[in-house]
């Protein structure tokens, strides 16, 4: 076909942009006119540009700088417990195992989120309170006192910043300890349990298996703060039980066979512990004491009817224990010792070793045997 | 392209319009699930946590009514004087049964206390004390089971007297001291969804019973007020669950039962960001599927809108470059829709115009080049074919003017081309009037053509009418002229045969011309012939016939033919001389 360009070469290009310009030139058909118009309707010249346009801008890329945030990693250095305990770790191994469950339960465990310092007074009373300074001179976040009031004071003294959990058997509001056991105050919080206050409850279960005796042998150790107390409380209970009591004192290792032996010189019935850890710690030696002396006794804790001794009334220590670790833990977690009410376990346990029973040729009345909460056999 | 480019555009406004066809749905369905969702979701909420509320109550209740159970029991039998050890042991066992029980005392029908057992304090048998007038006695005489207020020993832990009447007044009363402690075993144990919590308050708003133990050990009224507020804002809402804080100040929904017998209110919260959490998925699951729904919506629009108005940009285009005369240029588009139809139609007229432009420039091309009247009969018929080489019959008709070489160079030039302007005007008049071919003007002379290029009936007539008409044309010119010079004559000279007619031409020029012994014979012929005289040969002149009367002339010898050649003269141009 032959083009206008082949027929005019070299001829410029007559350059119109709108139909119309040439429509005059060319004779264009009646359709060609129409086209002419349909397209002046339908293509606004701008509509091209305008998407063009809108290709070269391209859509908006939303690049959202991420801001990256780098917490700076301290090195968190792992919370330390100073464990004041007033025995060796042996005596303690129950109990230790009771506040790690707790401590555990608040989300911590020795070596892996927490350490634990350990001071040991291995039975001298008289040590702990320089134990417990030399504690609380080291960079401590809670100080655990279990195991009696001599504890809990020791640790008091020691310190008026370094919150304190303890754990005794007595009241802490007569002790000294707080103030308050609803708002403690201070920097002391933890668990009383009801062990001092049941001691004429010992007195009581002695009375009825040894129904015909009147005359009971009560076994004080002098030097516990309690003791006092305590004695009182049973002079009044054996009073208005119509007994006479007979008060042996030891607060050493060497007195406890003496204080056997003044069992039968007494003409006792049975000996009855006032609740003291001093005691408590040295379950299993009194329980051979009292089987080889055939001595009827009841202590505080169940370790002396598991270790062969006749009876014990008095709290669950593994459950305060326990709770001693749960409140270490709610401290180490940022909790203040003064919001932590003193917790008291209001569980009281009796526990009865029949062996222990019929070797004394003891029969335990149906009464106390359907109130125990374990009988041994 | 140009700037005056109207601001809107139709990928605007169509893509506009087609995400606004899928978005507005889209947020429609979308905010009417998210509303719905909530309301349904508010009102799930409110039924489990009324649930919870109800199931923690029913909870406690049984804790409560565990002890008045194990209570009752002590008194189903009336007191006799000597009543032995059977009630003791009863009331031990109860201890045992019972952990919440501290101490418990059996009152007589007289009031008058007849066993206490305790796990702190010691045992009394018979104490003998005077209990009746105490509310504790006087209460469950009057209602059978009285509860006492919640008092806190040591100023921590919650304590409670119940007190249970034995079904006849002679077996007493059962006076319990319960330690509200216990409880924590069943409110710890509540769980209201993932971290929701129950807790217990007495009639007067106190905390009787919460997870966190400490909180009612503390017994501190001042730091329980937010739970008493909540209390009241549950009950402002009847039977729905309120938004309002706990005790750490953190924002919880609550629902709350009362339990039976007792004053107290069991309340269920569950912080609300657990609460609403289904709310709060689900409304970022809605908004999430709006923005991808929005983000198709705008995909797809732009996709459709690109394909809407992208062949539009083609056909602009295309028509742009066809507008600026580029008419080999095709739309291309395959969208099997009106827009390939248009794109067609434009190709279509692009190709007409091609055609028209094509045909317009020879035509200009030629006109520069041929005659006008060859151009503009080519252009008539629109079609140069005809130009095309080719032997054929022609009548060749030359003329001239006499005389006219001696006036020109007398006359004033401009009268000389005035003169020659006049002649070929008339000329030409004449010729198109006959539709013969003017091939060309030379000086004073004219070379036509009868049925060259185009063919025509009896071309030999119509040379010859259109000779007398020029002659009767120029004669009447002539007498105008005669003022300038009455030496000057017309004479015209025609001749019939075979002729090679065509375009002849160079690069720059181009002819239209016919060679043959016709046309040789006519340019003698017109040379031959004197003014007003039209000689004939003797073709044209029987192919004339008797139509128009001639008169036969001697035989003329002639130049470049070697016989003289036969002459006829048509008699009305003389005539018509003669008669002016």
């Amino acid at each position: 076909m032959v083009t206008v360009s082949q027929l005019d070469e070299g001829a410029p290009k007559p350059a119109r942009s709108r139909l119309s310009g040439y429509a005059d030139i060319l004779r264009l058909t009646k359709w060609e006119m129409l086209a002419e118009e349909t397209i002046l309707l339908w293509v606004p010249r701008a509509f091209a540009e305008a998407t063009d346009g809108l290709k070269r801008r391209g859509f908006i890329a939303l690049t959202g700088a991420a801001a990256a945030s780098i917490i700076p990693a301290h090195a968190q250095a792992m919370p330390v417990i100073g464990y004041l305990g007033s025995e060796s770790p042996e005596r303690y191994s129950s109990r230790l195992g009771a506040f790690r469950d707790g401590l555990g339960q608040s989300g911590y465990a020795e070596g892996r989120n927490v350490a634990i310092e350990f001071r040991w007074a291995q039975g001298q009373y008289s040590r702990l309170p320089s134990l417990a300074k030399d504690l609380a001179s080291s960079q401590l976040t809670v100080m655990v006192a279990p195991g009696g009031a001599e504890v809990a004071l020791a640790a008091k003294s020691a310190t008026a910043t370094i919150p304190i959990v303890f754990e005794m058997g007595g009241d802490p509001i007569a002790l000294g300890v707080v103030d308050s056991l609803s708002r403690p105050g201070g920097n002391l919080t933890g668990v009383s349990s009801l062990s001092v206050e049941v001691s004429r409850k010992r007195l009581e279960f002695m009375r009825e298996v040894r129904p015909g005796t009147k005359v009971f042998a009560v076994a004080i150790n002098p030097a516990s703060p309690t003791s006092a107390s305590q004695l009182k409380n049973l002079h009044v209970a054996a009073d208005s039980l119509g007994l006479n009591l007979v008060v042996l004192k030891a607060s050493t290792e060497p007195e406890f066979e003496g204080m056997f032996a003044a069992v039968h010189e007494a003409q006792a019935g049975g000996l009855v512990f006032s609740s003291d850890p001093y005691f408590t710690y040295r379950s299993r030696q009194l329980a051979a004491l009292a089987s080889r002396r055939g001595v009827p006794a009841i202590t505080q804790s169940r370790d002396f009817p598991l270790a062969g001794g006749l009876m014990s009334y008095g709290g669950d220590f593994h459950q305060s224990h326990h709770h001693t670790g749960v409140y270490a833990g709610r401290i180490l977690k940022g909790e203040k010792p003064s919001n932590l009410p003193v917790q008291r376990v209001t569980k009281v346990e009796l526990f009865i070793n029949l062996n222990a029973a019929s070797a004394l040729n003891i029969t335990f009345p149906s009464s106390l045997l359907s109130s125990a909460d374990q009988v041994i056999e | 392209m140009s700037n005056t480019a109207p601001r809107s555009s139709l990928f605007i406004r169509y893509f506009s319009t087609l995400f606004a066809a899928a978005v507005i749905p889209l947020l429609i369905a979308g905010g009417s699930d998210a509303w719905f969702g909530y309301h349904d979701q508010r009102a799930r909420l409110n039924d489990v946590l009324d649930a919870e509320a109800r199931l923690a109550a029913e909870k406690i209740g049984d804790f409560i009514d565990g002890i008045r159970d194990q209570l009752a029991w002590t008194v189903q039998l009336p007191w006799s004087d000597n009543p032995g050890d059977r009630r003791r042991l009863d009331a031990l066992r109860l201890l045992r049964q019972a952990p919440a029980v501290e101490s418990l005392s059996l009152v007589d029908a007289k009031g008058k206390e007849r066993l206490f057992v305790s796990r702190i304090g010691l045992n009394r048998i018979e104490g003998g004390d005077d209990h009746s007038t105490k509310p504790a006695v006087r209460g469950a005489l009057s209602d059978r089971t009285w509860f006492g207020p919640v008092t806190f020993q040591d100023g921590s832990e919650p304590f409670m007297t119940i007190a249970i009447a034995g079904t006849r007044a002679a077996a007493g009363v059962a006076v319990a001291e319960v330690n509200l402690k216990f409880i924590w075993e069943v409110v710890s144990g509540i769980r209201v969804g993932r971290t929701g919590e129950a807790f217990v308050l007495d009639r007067p708003g106190r905390l009787v019973a919460h997870p966190d133990i400490g909180l009612v050990l503390q017994a501190d009224e001042a730091a329980q007020k937010p739970l008493q507020i909540l209390r009241a804002a549950i009950l402002t809402r009847s039977g729905q669950a309120a938004a309002g804080q706990d005790i750490a100040g953190n924002m919880v929904m609550a629902a709350m039962a009362p339990i039976p017998g007792l004053d107290w209110s069991v309340i269920v919260t569950q912080p609300l960001a657990e609460a609403f959490g289904p709310i709060y998925t689900a409304l970022r699951r809605t908004g999430v599927l709006l923005i991808a729904g929005a983000a198709l919506a705008a995909i797809l629009a732009y996709w459709m809108t690109q394909r809407m108005v992208g062949p539009i940009r083609v056909l602009e285009d295309g028509v742009a470059q066809i507008g600026a005369g580029q008419f080999e240029h095709r739309i291309n588009l395959a969208t099997s829709d009106e827009f390939e139809r248009l794109a067609t139609r434009f190709n279509e007229m692009a190709t007409e115009l091609s055609v028209s432009q094509e045909r317009s420039e020879r035509i200009n091309r030629l006109k520069r080049f041929l005659a006008p009247q060859v151009a503009e009969l080519i252009e008539r018929s629109g079609d140069d074919r005809v130009l095309d080489g080719r032997r054929v019959e022609v009548v060749a008709v030359f003329c001239d003017l006499r005389g006219f070489t001696a006036f020109s160079v007398r006359a004033e030039p401009e009268t000389v081309i005035r003169v020659l302007r006049e002649y070929y005007d008339a000329l030409e008049t004449v010729v198109s009037d006959h539709g013969a071919t003017l091939i060309n003007f030379y000086g004073d002379g004219a070379m036509i053509l009868v049925n060259a290029p185009v063919s025509c009936v009896d071309p030999a007539l119509r040379a010859v009418n259109m000779a007398s008409d020029m002659q009767k044309s120029m004669q009447s010119l002539l007498a105008g002229w005669r003022a300038l010079d009455d030496r000057l004559g017309f004479g015209v000279g025609l001749a019939m045969g075979l002729a090679t007619v065509g375009r002849i031409g160079s690069q720059g020029r181009l002819h239209y011309t016919a060679i043959g012994n016709a046309v040789n014979l006519a340019s003698r012929l017109c040379s031959s012939a004197e003014d007003s005289e039209i000689l004939i040969d003797r073709a044209a002149a029987s192919a004339v016939g008797s139509s128009i009367p001639l008169i036969e002339l001697d035989p003329r010898t002639l130049k470049g033919f070697d016989q003289p050649v036969p002459v006829f003269a048509v008699t009305t141009g003389r005539a018509a001389r003669t008669e002016i």
